[in-house]
């Protein structure tokens, strides 16, 4: 079961990740920005849009079935720790670099998830437990 | 790409704020689809909500807030966006607070205070 958990976890990661680098692509390859049907079509006219609707798509399908069996709080972190594979693709894909501010402020985010995450376990702790009086 | 270190122009500002606004009304707008009482079960209860606004509404916001968030990713670095972006966990939570009276506890202030802090150091310094 608990393999069955981290595979959950990581495909909910790898199709969050997914989304964000393809919408990183379909938003450089429609430059310029404009508030105009030419720039929307210009966005659904190459590849890397679909990438990202697969990405949602996806993410969804599995934070569903993960919901059904998964405890919320580490379903909950597991849901928004892309940042972590984004930014680090990121430097291989995109040439960005990561900056003190970038990396400290990562840092409180991640810190600031894994709290939110441990709150909602504590919330939902009783519902794990099975009663033991029935039966 | 062009970015350099603390350049937040207005035009991704507002992009940054739209998407704010878009992804937690349409969260919002989902919960209150889902949560109408009465609205039974199954495919009665999906006929229901899709003759109420409130799942169309949700959805909409969430197509818009699609092509916002490419147009914002198009602007700035990729790295730098998503931990922008991650805003969006403390706004969702603290509508869910005022307009569900949703409990913060103690931790949860403190998971609220972090992400806050962590956009606040990536906007200042990039």
């Amino acid at each position: 079961m608990k393999r069955f958990y981290l595979i959950g976890f990581l495909l909910l990661m790898g199709f969050d990740t997914l989304a964000q680098i393809s919408f990183k692509y379909a938003g450089t390859q429609a430059l310029p920005v404009a508030a105009s049907l030419e720039w929307v079509l210009r966005v659904f006219s190459q590849p890397w849009v679909y990438g990202a609707v697969i990405g949602y798509v996806g993410a969804f399908f599995t934070w569903m079935a993960l919901l059904k069996h998964a405890p919320i709080g580490p379903a909950f972190a597991a849901s928004h720790l892309e940042v972590v594979s984004v930014m680090l693709l990121s430097i291989w894909l995109f040439d960005e670099q990561l900056n003190t501010a970038r990396v400290l402020g990562a840092i409180a985010i991640i810190a600031g998830i894994v709290c939110l995450g441990m709150a909602e376990s504590r919330e939902h702790v009783p519902e794990a437990e099975p009663a033991p009086a029935e039966a | 790409m062009m970015s350099v270190a603390g350049s937040i122009s207005p035009l991704v500002a507002g992009l940054w704020l739209l998407n704010i606004v878009l992804d937690t009304g349409g969260q919002l707008a989902f919960k209150a689809a889902a949560g109408d009482e009465g609205a039974g079960d199954g495919l009665a209860r999906w006929k229901h909500m899709a003759s109420r606004p409130w799942l169309w509404l949700g959805v909409a916001s969430y197509v818009i807030e699609f092509l916002v968030w490419i147009a914002f990713l198009s602007l700035i670095p990729l790295s730098e966006g998503v931990l922008l972006g991650s805003i969006n966990i403390v706004a969702i939570m603290v509508a869910g607070r005022f307009l569900f009276g949703e409990k913060l506890t103690r931790l949860r202030v403190a998971g609220i205070l972090l992400v806050t802090l962590g956009v606040v150091i990536v906007g200042v310094g990039g």
